[in-house]
């Protein structure tokens, strides 16, 4: 039986704007509901607060880092405290300049289908990664 | 100048959760006059706008497990904060106020993030 490994979403849940929210909001839902079993998550400041283990996972098995805006703290956080993402992606992709927004910093209002559309896309990366694993 | 609020942004656990709720109700509640919060992992970048803002305010942040990175990276950049909440710590003396799930904190979390709110609000000078 081939080893597959679970792949850590690292979502940068930025307080400040709607796309921290709403890639946090896709980030639990693979987490919880998409690929439980295949998945583990990191909290992003744990790179820099954590023990080592954090850091060594990162270092061994591929990671997604799921960032709201173009300031890209999880990719670079991930890339500096621990190893490059297998993927990274920005939610400016999705939401453009909405993602600096306010509006839904607090709660997923109206983006419950993008929330999920992103989710999907995470769901296919983490399906790639571990059929490409070894 | 407004003071800042900073949760952890845990997204495991319901404690980090918590911490995020209870941030809210101070930035975009009824104290928005009063509180913003800051992107936590924009403290990791370097970025010098979100360090300059630490440097000079009054910090509160609320952490949800003993690693306690809101904290750790405030001071990581070279801030003091005003007061430091564990949310465990805060429910071990409201044993009643349990949250849920980190997808759903429940009526405890949100009676814990009450907690926090007025815990800061204490600390600010202003009471609910």
């Amino acid at each position: 039986m081939t080893f597959k490994p679970k792949v850590g979403l690292i979502s940068c849940s930025g307080e400040a704007c709607s796309g921290g929210n709403i890639s946090r909001a896709a980030t639990l839902e693979v987490l919880h509901h998409l690929k439980p079993n295949e998945t583990v998550t990191i909290c992003l400041p744990l790179f820099l607060a954590g023990d080592e283990a954090e850091r060594e996972f990162a270092r061994k098995f591929p990671t997604i880092t799921i960032d709201g805006c173009s300031k890209l703290c999880a990719g670079k956080g991930t890339t500096r405290y621990s190893s490059e993402p297998a993927v990274e992606m920005n939610l400016e992709d999705y939401l453009g300049k909405y993602s600096e927004s306010q509006d839904e910093r607090w709660r997923i209002n109206d983006s419950d289908i993008i929330v999920n559309e992103i989710a999907q896309d995470i769901a296919r990366h983490i399906d790639r990664l571990r059929d490409e694993w070894g | 100048m407004k003071k800042v609020v900073i949760p952890c942004s845990g997204i495991g656990k319901a404690f980090g959760a918590v911490a995020r709720e209870a941030t809210y109700l101070l930035s975009d509640g009824e104290y928005n006059d009063m509180f913003t919060t800051i992107c936590l992992p924009l403290l990791m970048t370097d970025d010098k706008e979100s360090k300059r803002i630490v440097m000079e305010s009054d910090v509160y942040t609320i952490d949800g497990c003993p690693k306690k990175c809101a904290s750790v990276l405030v001071k990581h950049v070279g801030g003091t904060p005003a007061m430091e909440i564990m949310t465990p710590k805060v429910l071990a003396e409201n044993k009643e106020h349990k949250p849920e799930t980190v997808l759903d904190i429940g009526s405890g979390g949100r009676l814990l993030a009450d907690d926090i709110v007025n815990l800061i609000l204490k600390h600010g000078g202003s009471t609910k």
